[in-house]
């Protein structure tokens, strides 16, 4: 094999395997970075709270002055948006039509006890952790979602002031809660607790069938329209949103339509910069695939002389395509070295900006980067071999 | 493989010819296993023609050629590979060496391949030869007859059933054609090989068992 080498290595172009060199490391380098940058810098944006996912908007009605006029949606109206083109899905948050109180404490003396509501959407606009947000009937434990600063306003508001304990996420969840529900005619007595907080959904929320249940028990016939919509919607950027719910008099989170419109924008941009990047490969492949055309081509005598003294097309395409993968291997190693640099300086400068956010992996570019590699190399491999078995 | 048979074949640029006068051209021949033919010829008759469709890389013949009675047709590339690794050899008159390697380079790139031959051997064959002092050298800075004696080393660093030798001593004087000769056909008769020298008018002196005339 190594006189076979020494024998090919003849007009290969230094300088065209250095074009081809670096315009494959631009193109990988590019297309890692657009993905790596993308996936560490989308949770700025969406700050994502694993409950509900980015791109649903919740949908109420404008509450007048003086609260005349109804606040809830009709059958009709929920149709109607339904059926606009933005839409994907929708849900209707239901609320309790009973009384509920709440009051925990530790290992059993109730100390801290309030009146309150509960609200469901249908678990299909759920995202967390499903394992806990499920209720059966007959069952007393009911899961609850809490918003986030329902906290903030207990511990930065209401512990400070009269120097009870803070409480943190987790002990939250540990606390055990005796949830009351009375209707007209009975009440019922349940155990609760808090599975999961969110940003977005400013409500108690409870498990749909454990709403449906508790609203047939306890408030029988009370079938009340629902108050507030969540929409999941396919381009939060859609100028028909804004316009529909001015129309109809609706009011819409505006933050969370910007975070919405933020995430497309960095997830447009990533994808034209990864574009470009699979352009620069594409064409570095082909720079490589000419080279080596060429080299064949000059070689083509040198080949055909081999194949005849009895040198398998196989073995005569060796030396070409591990020169292919060594060239690959070595664009893969030094762009994600370059990467692993660059991510350094620039999640220094995220973590300045937002000191919160996680330090993440770089396991989508590890990936893509396999993939590309694989698929460029097997490619190559392929061609290479075409190319000599035409010599025999 | 003990026999070669070639039955009515003739190159595609003769079907027109109709003053085709041959022994070997559209009539039923047979080459066998430890037999020695020379095959005389004239230019453009085809002799190289000939050693290009036994030996598998040109197919614009018509009629038949067998091994062992399998039709040659038929056969692969990884077919090929094999006969000309383990059965088959050919010298061919334009030598086909790679002028970039050494001597001796050249033959072990085949010698590699089979690892038939020991290095010691080889070198025995340069001494034998006469070229022991060019084991070294660039063959594309040899002459000419050097370089046919280079092209018959790496024609017999391999297990052989039928050598074939298109012109192989044409630019050797007849001391150097003798011991050449001697090479050949100690390895041949060794191995059992058949031997089949194609020649246009130059050949040695040896114990033919048929000649043909083209």
């Amino acid at each position: 094999m190594i006189l076979v080498w020494k024998l090919l290595r003849q007009h290969i172009s230094g300088l065209q395997l250095l074009g081809f060199f670096l315009a494959n490391l631009l193109g990988m380098l590019i297309v890692l970075l657009a993905l790596q940058f993308y996936r560490d810098v989308r949770p700025v944006f969406s700050q994502e709270d694993g409950v509900i996912n980015n791109d649903y908007i919740i949908i109420s009605r404008r509450i007048s002055a003086f609260g005349v006029g109804t606040s809830s949606f009709t059958k009709n109206e929920i149709e109607d948006i339904q059926d606009q083109p933005f839409t994907v899905r929708l849900g209707a948050f239901t609320a309790s039509q009973y009384k509920v109180s709440c009051s925990m404490g530790i290992e059993g003396v109730a100390n801290f006890g309030t009146q309150m509501y509960f609200e469901a959407v249908p678990d299909l606009f759920v995202d967390t952790d499903r394992s806990q947000w499920k209720y059966e009937e007959g069952s007393d434990f009911v899961p609850i979602i809490l918003p986030r600063s329902y906290l903030s306003i207990y511990n930065f508001g209401f512990a400070q002031g009269r120097s009870l304990p803070q409480l943190s996420e987790g002990v939250v969840s540990m606390i055990d809660m005796t949830v009351l529900l009375r209707g007209d005619s009975k009440e019922f007595r349940m155990r609760g607790k808090v599975v999961g907080f969110t940003n977005r959904l400013n409500t108690i929320l409870v498990p749909e069938s454990f709403m449906q249940w508790s609203n047939r028990e306890f408030a029988p016939g009370a079938d009340a329209d629902p108050t507030r919509l969540i929409v999941e919607v396919g381009n939060p950027t859609d100028d028909r949103i804004a316009k529909y719910i001015q129309q109809h008099n609706y009011d819409i989170d505006e933050d969370k339509l910007q975070a919405g419109k933020a995430t497309y924008f960095l997830k447009v941009m990533s994808g034209i910069v990864m574009g470009v990047g699979l352009l620069i490969s594409a064409l570095s492949f082909f720079i490589l695939m000419l080279s080596i055309y060429l080299l064949v081509q000059k070689n083509t005598v040198k080949f055909r002389n081999l194949l005849l003294i009895g040198y398998s097309p196989a073995q005569v395409s060796l030396p070409y395509q591990l020169l292919t993968i060594v060239l690959n291997g070595l664009v893969l190693a030094i762009a994600l070295l370059m990467l692993y640099v660059l991510r350094q300086r620039y999640m220094n400068l995220l973590w300045a900006m937002f000191p919160t956010i996680e330090e993440g992996t770089m396991r989508p570019a590890y990936v893509l980067g396999g993939v590309i590699f694989l698929l460029v190399s097997v490619l190559n491999v392929m061609a290479i071999r075409h190319k000599v078995s035409k010599c025999f | 493989m003990d026999s070669i048979r070639l039955e009515h074949t003739f190159p595609e640029v003769f079907a027109k010819r109709s003053d085709l006068q041959s022994d070997v051209w559209q009539q039923d021949v047979t080459f066998e296993r430890g037999k020695l033919y020379l095959v005389e010829a004239d230019s453009g008759t085809g002799k190289s023609s000939l050693c290009s469709f036994i030996y598998g890389y040109r197919q614009d013949y018509q009629g038949i050629i067998t091994f062992d009675g399998q039709n040659i047709r038929n056969f692969k590339t990884r077919d090929w590979t094999r006969l000309r690794r383990n059965n088959l050899s050919l010298m061919w008159q334009e030598l086909r060496l790679f002028p970039e390697l050494t001597a001796m380079e050249n033959v072990m790139i085949k010698n590699r391949l089979t690892g038939f031959k020991r290095r010691k051997q080889i070198l025995e064959w340069f001494d034998a030869l006469g070229i022991s002092d060019k084991v070294d050298t660039k063959v594309g800075i040899m002459s000419y007859g050097q370089q046919q004696r280079v092209a018959l080393m790496r024609a017999l660093a391999q297990p052989i059933d039928f050598l074939f030798v298109d012109e192989p001593i044409s630019h050797l004087d007849d001391g150097n054609a003798r011991q050449m000769a001697d090479v050949m056909m100690e390895e041949a008769t060794r191995q059992g090989a058949g031997v089949v020298v194609t020649s246009i008018g130059k050949h040695v002196d040896m114990n033919y068992d048929k000649i043909l005339h083209l």
